[in-house]
């Protein structure tokens, strides 16, 4: 194996367990080995089973092994530390203060994290630092590609700067030219397969098989070559005893058959195990099976609590359902959790409800489009086969195409010279142009009329947190623009009141609620309940839970799925307890869901009925 | 990790001073497409700059963040700042002796300046 290993893949596959498991295994081999995340929602320490953080952290009970979480917000706090102390000394206080009010936007961001995580692929040989093996753990698909993506980019942008009028986006990157540079080798390094491995972890399901069929076809066109599979949890002899478990393993040995013939690279499989995989002990057992064959041999018992909460009284549908004015719904979550599936649910129940639906992603891996069944645009456009509901997918590569053009439209009708907008042109081909038109889009729909339930699929936990305090961050940076003429100020204040609508309709009940999707597993609830927290600070409290692949108690027959369901119950209940809000519980099903027809047999299953205290 | 951005080290030092001399207030993004709303008042001035680029004038541009070194190099845009802070920027100069400060100028504005120095 080289000395550089990503571990990429959507969100909830597994992909932390077996960058785990690997980490483990090196460093048990005498490799001194470090792993390194850079997912906002990093749940290294929920594994490993002790607090991490921002450094390098020794793991307890691992010689050799260290461990590591990129903490954007840390991360751009340290980056404006190093790049404000020479102003420090030789500038007014007041404007040093403004100086880092104003590198604090989301573009700073992105450079820092993006500058953190370089430094590892950067590090010095042959010094007591260096490590055999370094692991990362990266962030979620449409995330990590976007971070790959960015050394390109980037090297772009920067050469184009330094030859066109000296100025770019990335201003915030003082350091431009050290940068350049690092950026250029870490990519070099990413280049050289005897010196990194690409490993996909994958499910044998469709939407994980294009998801990673995309991501790699993505990191080809950046001359990356090195790629390895992992296929994930599947079912075990013992497991396929249930008919629900045996129709799902007949549907995963169709997807293993297309896995073989559609991408072409070493794979190996890992079985889907009867418990969960938490602390260094249970890492070791999972190497042991999936390293040297061994099979599980463990079958976990929980004990069966049989208090479990009662469910109270309410009816999921109020929560959901537009009263006097418009309702607009979030549904957040790690990626891979079931977002898309349970806003495609809700929708739709909305939809045959008669209200005039609109259902949106913001996630640029979304598969909206399978889930309906249906091909679904950049642009809203009615579902065919359901009246009242329209989708539209968000693309940040084709909103920063339209925002592009139309401001060089308006550019144009100011009566710009075409040398100004030539210049203009090339200062948009940048990725915070992406970022700012995704955002753009999302204000647009938040705030438009016409609808009376508009439901976004949102992107992953961390994008999606990012993407929603933006509204908030946007309104402080427009109160510390000190320079503006009367055109932006009447301009900003239009902006900053959309802005506050957007905010105050999300802190309100009446007009929203975000729903929080989860599976009932232990690193899934923690990572929620953080996102839930996080989303508290800006004042958004969670309206409803989802708990997705619920095992009906029916079908829980025999010692493998009575394991897994009896974990699952312990963990409703906590789900419950946690967040003491309505749960929304979506069943494990013997197929996938792409078909309005399934979609509206599960949201009446769902919406339909009224919970009664039992 | 506890090395600073060495941004003073990159600063090309030697070069003649150009003509007309912009000093900017701090912002995040000087091209004015930045953030929520586009900045005309930006969009005017990197006209105004190729404008007077095309003429074969030299034009710089300073950021407060990226060419600290330019301010620390003038003294007399560092006495304004240190006065007056915000209120001074952006400052203009035309060879070497500021012509207008608070405001960004307008082209007329900078070629008189231009012309009252020839003579």
């Amino acid at each position: 194996m080289t000395q550089f290993i990503f571990f990429s893949g959507k969100g909830g596959v597994g992909k932390t367990s077996m960058a785990c498991t690997y980490a483990v295994r090196y460093a048990g081999e005498g490799k001194r080995t470090l792993i390194v995340t850079t997912d906002p929602a990093s749940n290294l320490a929920d594994v490993f089973e002790q607090p991490i953080g921002h450094r390098i952290t020794s793991i307890a009970g691992v010689p050799n092994l260290f461990a590591m979480e990129i903490d954007p917000d840390q991360a751009t706090r340290e980056y404006i530390d190093r790049a404000m102390a020479p102003h420090r000394a030789a500038f007014p206080s007041q404007m040093v203060q403004v100086m880092e009010e104003q590198m604090s936007g989301p573009c700073t961001a992105e450079v820092a994290a993006f500058d953190r995580f370089t430094d590892f692929l950067d590090l010095p040989v042959d010094t007591d630092t260096s490590f055999d093996v370094i692991i990362f753990d990266t962030a979620p698909t449409g995330h990590t590609i976007r971070l790959l993506e960015l050394p390109a980019e980037w090297s772009q942008s920067i050469n184009e700067a330094s030859t066109g009028s000296g100025q770019t986006c990335i201003g915030p990157a003082a350091a431009i030219q050290d940068a350049r540079h690092k950026y250029e080798r870490a990519l070099a390094v990413m280049r050289l397969s005897d010196q990194t491995t690409f490993i996909f972890v994958l499910h044998p399901e469709a939407i994980s098989i294009k998801e990673t069929r995309r991501a790699i076809g993505e990191l080809t066109k950046l001359d990356i070559a090195n790629y390895r599979l992992i296929i994930n949890g599947i079912i075990p002899p013992e497991g396929a005893e249930n008919p629900l478990f045996a129709a799902r393993l007949e549907m995963q040995r169709r997807y293993l058959a297309e896995i073989e013939s559609s991408l072409p690279y070493p794979k190996q499989c890992m079985t889907l195990l009867a418990g969960e995989i938490r602390g260094v002990q249970s890492l070791r057992r999972v190497g042991r099976m999936f390293f040297d064959g061994e099979s599980d041999p463990q079958v976990e018992t929980f004990q069966a609590e049989q208090a479990v909460a009662k469910p109270p009284s309410y009816r999921l549908s109020d929560l959901v359902a537009p009263n006097s004015q418009r309702c607009t719904l979030f549904f957040a979550g790690k990626g891979g959790v079931g977002k898309t599936v349970a806003s495609c649910i809700t929708a739709v129940w909305l939809a045959r409800q008669g209200y005039k639906t609109l259902l949106l992603t913001t996630d640029p891996a979304a598969h909206l489009g399978d889930v309906l069944g249906v091909p679904v645009g950049d642009e809203p456009a009615p579902v065919p086969g359901l009246e009242s509901l329209w989708a539209a997918k968000i693309d940040p590569k084709a909103a920063a195409e339209t925002y592009k053009v139309r401001i060089l439209a308006d550019a144009r009708q100011r009566g710009r010279p075409e040398s100004a907008i030539k210049v203009m042109a090339e200062e948009l081909d940048s990725p915070c142009t992406e970022e700012m038109a995704a955002f753009d889009k999302f204000i647009e729909y938040a705030t438009q009329e016409g609808w009376q339930a508009v439901v976004f699929d949102t992107a992953p936990t961390g994008h999606t947190l990012r993407l929603l305090e933006l509204p908030v961050d946007w309104s402080k940076q427009i109160d510390v623009k000190v320079f503006a003429s009367i055109d932006t100020a009447a301009a900003d204040d239009v902006a900053k009141q959309r802005f506050g609508q957007v905010i105050e309709m999300m802190r309100d009940p009446q007009q929203s609620a975000f729903a929080f999707v989860m599976y009932p597993e232990a690193t899934p609830i923690l990572e929620a309940w953080r996102a839930a927290q996080e989303l508290g600070a800006v004042g958004i409290r969670p309206g409803l839970v989802v708990a997705n692949m619920v095992i009906p108690a029916e079908q829980a027959t025999t010692p493998f799925t009575q394991s897994r369901r009896q974990m699952q119950e312990k963990y409703l209940a906590e789900i419950t307890e946690r967040f003491k809000v309505p749960l929304a519980p979506i069943p494990l099903l013997p197929k996938e869901i792409k078909s309005l027809e399934m979609l509206a047999e599960l949201g009446e299953s769902i919406y339909g009925v009224k919970m009664v205290r039992g | 990790m506890e090395q600073t951005i060495p941004i003073f080290d990159h600063m090309p030092a030697q070069t003649p001073a150009a003509e007309v001399e912009i000093f900017d207030p701090p912002m995040c993004c000087p091209t004015g497409l930045c953030g929520p709303t586009l900045d005309q008042t930006l969009l005017d001035l990197n006209e105004m700059i190729l404008t007077l680029q095309a003429e074969n004038l030299r034009v710089a541009r300073y950021q407060m963040t990226s060419h600290p070194q330019a301010f620390l190099r003038n003294a007399e845009v560092m006495k304004l700042v240190r006065e007056k802070q915000m209120d001074a920027l952006p400052i203009t100069v035309v060879h070497d002796k500021i012509m207008k400060t608070g405001a960004y100028p307008t082209i007329d504005e900078v070629r008189s300046a231009l012309n009252g120095a020839a003579k």
